[in-house]
């Protein structure tokens, strides 16, 4: 608004002076030529004026637009409410190494499996062959491994962690969750099933990550330290090891890149991402969509903390 | 005074004419002239290093050979004097086998693949060790390669190479490959089964065909083969499951330190596996493997080596395999169900439906 209003305010001033200096031009002319010629001047000054405010006005407008912009986003958090910290700071350095060390266990990892497939060949060369390849991806089991120790250590000494373990055991309400889930789909109810902090889709991740981590550092230490399992175990068990590490990394790469991928990143609600796994903030909006429980529990607390600091 | 110089005029001028035609006879030494000679039993030479040069040749020398036609100066053109002032030059085969001759010696570019290879290019160091064609192709005896008296034939090339290589020969001899060969079996490769013929280069040259990342291609030439192998009750399985293994897999990536068939079995020594001196013989593999695996115990030879997990017999693996396999289909399967059932809902709200 106030952009336009300085545009016209200028835009008058100097029509004004302009019309002045040709009214003394022409004023030895006979009236229609000079009417004519007026309405040509007239045009011609317009169109330079445009260039030239567009030219002086670009600068304001970026700044308008970043203001609308910001305005837009605080609307809409206003919309979304309040940010609540849903992953502290160590929960989201375990994700992130665990996240590192997947990539590159895939991309090391796969072209051993598909080796036929042309990225595998790019990928081995990339990486200066074969030798490089298999430190690499002993760089990243050791990323795991250390991951792995993080969490079992945090579950086990912060209250978080506990608190986070009991919550991500599956219960039957998990059950009824993905019935009602799944009725909600076909269009049977209209309510969703009201998840407390963890849904029964983060509770499947959480635990098929531990799973594929038994499965994966276990029988790829096997791999790795082979003459000394040998020393113990026949060496048929190091073929078992072989196939498992190969059939779980194939069924983990899966269940990432389809079924993490969609829920993270390809589903409408969330495409192409957010920074959840960087801020570990949800807005109120989203908690009231996806954790009521959770949100109303926290209201809850803070009513019940509030109410004893008013009683005291 | 004049009648003894025009006499001497006469002669040399007699002389002068005969020179023309009595040359050309010469450098068509007939066989009788070289036979007047070397068609005594006993003519041979002595050399400084005690070796003794056989000399003895006859008429009948090239009888059977392909050259049966042919004369000794149509090799040896060189030579031109008798005695010999120099030693006559080896024969250049090349003389008469290049493209477009007008002999109609049959040529193909296995010349050319010869000058490229480990041979070709000692010859061309200057090594007088190294082979030229008739090494190989004997030097009056050449035949071609599919008369079994030739000595590049399917059974008596390898004896051939091992004029010079000896050890490997023997090596050879003993191994399953030499045996068979000897009882007389076509099937089984001697040295240009695995090394080619003309363009055999070092194993440490990548062109060769038996450069360690090319090994079990070459291998599995035979040993994937259904007609082959079944003649002889052996497995192909083997060559499938090494390509699937690590070690196969490390290997068609292009490491050269990865085991690849000749590791564990041998390279010119291999034999079967119930053979005790066999590499991959259950006591041997300990051994065998700790090659690469320093420390390898007795418990590398606990299960079959090359163990495919599709198969029911693999046992245990198999089981494994079988339970990931429908693991993977059942969690995949349910996972990929959710998901077109949420995408399903979304589409319902989104045109307005309850």
């Amino acid at each position: 608004m106030a952009e336009n209003d300085r545009k016209d305010v200028t835009q008058e001033a100097v029509g004004r002076e302009v019309e002045a200096a040709v009214n003394d031009q022409l004023a030895g002319l006979p009236p229609e030529q000079a009417d004519a010629m007026r309405e040509r001047i007239r045009r011609r000054v317009q169109e330079e004026m445009e260039r030239e405010l567009r030219a002086r006005t670009s600068k304001d407008r970026r700044e308008a637009a970043r203001l609308a912009r910001e305005a837009l986003r605080k609307e809409k958090q206003h919309e979304e409410g309040e940010m609540f910290q849903r992953f502290n700071r160590n929960f989201r350095f375990q994700h992130m190494v665990m996240f590192s060390s997947v990539i590159i266990l895939i991309v090391t990892g796969m072209p051993l499996k598909f080796p036929e497939f042309v990225l595998s060949r790019w990928v081995i060369t990339f990486l200066g062959g074969i030798k490089n390849s298999t430190i690499v991806h002993r760089v990243g089991a050791g990323m795991l491994i250390y991951f792995m120790v993080h969490h079992l250590l945090y579950t086990v000494l912060t209250r978080d962690g506990r608190r986070d373990f009991w919550l991500l055991l599956p219960g039957l309400k998990d059950a009824k969750d993905i019935q009602q889930n799944i009725r909600h789909f076909l269009g049977k109810t209209p309510e969703k099933p009201r998840f407390g902090r963890f849904s029964y889709i983060e509770k499947f991740d959480y635990w098929a990550v531990y799973w594929g981590c038994i499965i994966m550092i276990g029988s790829g230490l096997f791999l790795w330290f082979e003459t000394d399992v040998l020393r113990f175990l026949p060496k048929y068990t190091l073929d078992v090891a072989h196939e498992m590490h190969s059939d779980e990394a194939l069924l983990a790469t899966l269940a990432i890149v389809i079924w993490h991928f969609y829920n993270v990143h390809f589903n409408p609600d969330r495409f192409p991402g957010t920074l959840l796994w960087w801020h570990g903030q949800l807005s109120e909006h989203e908690m009231r969509e996806e954790h009521p429980l959770e949100l109303e529990e926290i209201l809850a607390r803070r009513a019940k903390e509030a109410a004893e600091v008013t009683h005291r | 005074m004049r009648r003894l110089l025009l006499a001497v005029v006469v002669v040399l001028l007699g002389a002068g004419v005969l020179a023309g035609p009595a040359r050309e006879a010469g450098a068509a030494i007939s066989l009788e002239k070289c036979t007047l000679c070397h068609g005594k039993p006993e003519f041979r030479k002595l050399l400084v290093d005690g070796h003794i040069r056989e000399l003895y040749v006859t008429a009948d020398t090239l009888k059977g050979s392909v050259h049966e036609k042919k004369t000794c100066t149509d090799c040896h053109f060189d030579v031109a004097e008798i005695p010999h002032r120099e030693r006559p030059k080896r024969v250049a085969c090349t003389h008469c086998h290049f493209k477009g001759n007008k002999e109609g010696a049959p040529q193909s570019d296995n010349v050319l693949a010869y000058f490229d290879s480990a041979h070709g290019q000692a010859i061309a160091r200057g090594n007088p060790k190294a082979p030229l064609c008739q090494d190989c192709h004997g030097s009056h005896a050449v035949m071609k390669a599919k008369t079994p008296e030739s000595k590049v034939s399917r059974f008596k090339v390898a004896e051939t190479c091992g004029r010079c290589h000896m050890e490997i020969y023997a090596q050879y001899k003993t191994s399953i490959h030499g045996v068979m060969l000897a009882k007389g079996v076509g099937d089984v490769p001697s040295c240009p089964g695995c090394h080619g013929e003309h363009r055999i280069f070092k194993h440490d040259d990548p062109q060769s065909s038996v450069f360690a990342t090319k090994v079990s291609e070459q291998c599995s030439k035979c040993h994937a083969s259904i007609a082959i192998m079944s003649k002889f009750g052996i497995d192909v399985e083997p060559a499938a499951t090494y390509k699937e293994s690590f070690h196969g897999v490390a290997s068609q990536f292009g490491s050269r330190t990865v085991a690849n068939c000749s590791s564990c079995h041998g390279v010119h020594d291999i034999r079967p596996p119930d053979d005790p001196l066999s590499m991959v013989n259950p006591k041997n593999v300990p051994k065998t493997c700790g090659k690469c695996h320093p420390g390898a115990s007795a418990n590398f030879a606990v299960g079959k080596m090359h163990v495919d997990a599709k198969k029911k017999e693999a046992g245990i693996i198999y089981w494994t395999a079988t339970f990931f396999k429908w693991l993977t289909i059942g969690t995949m399967l349910a996972l990929i169900v959710h998901i077109f059932l949420d995408m399903y809902g979304r589409t319902r709200r989104l045109r307005g439906e309850q």
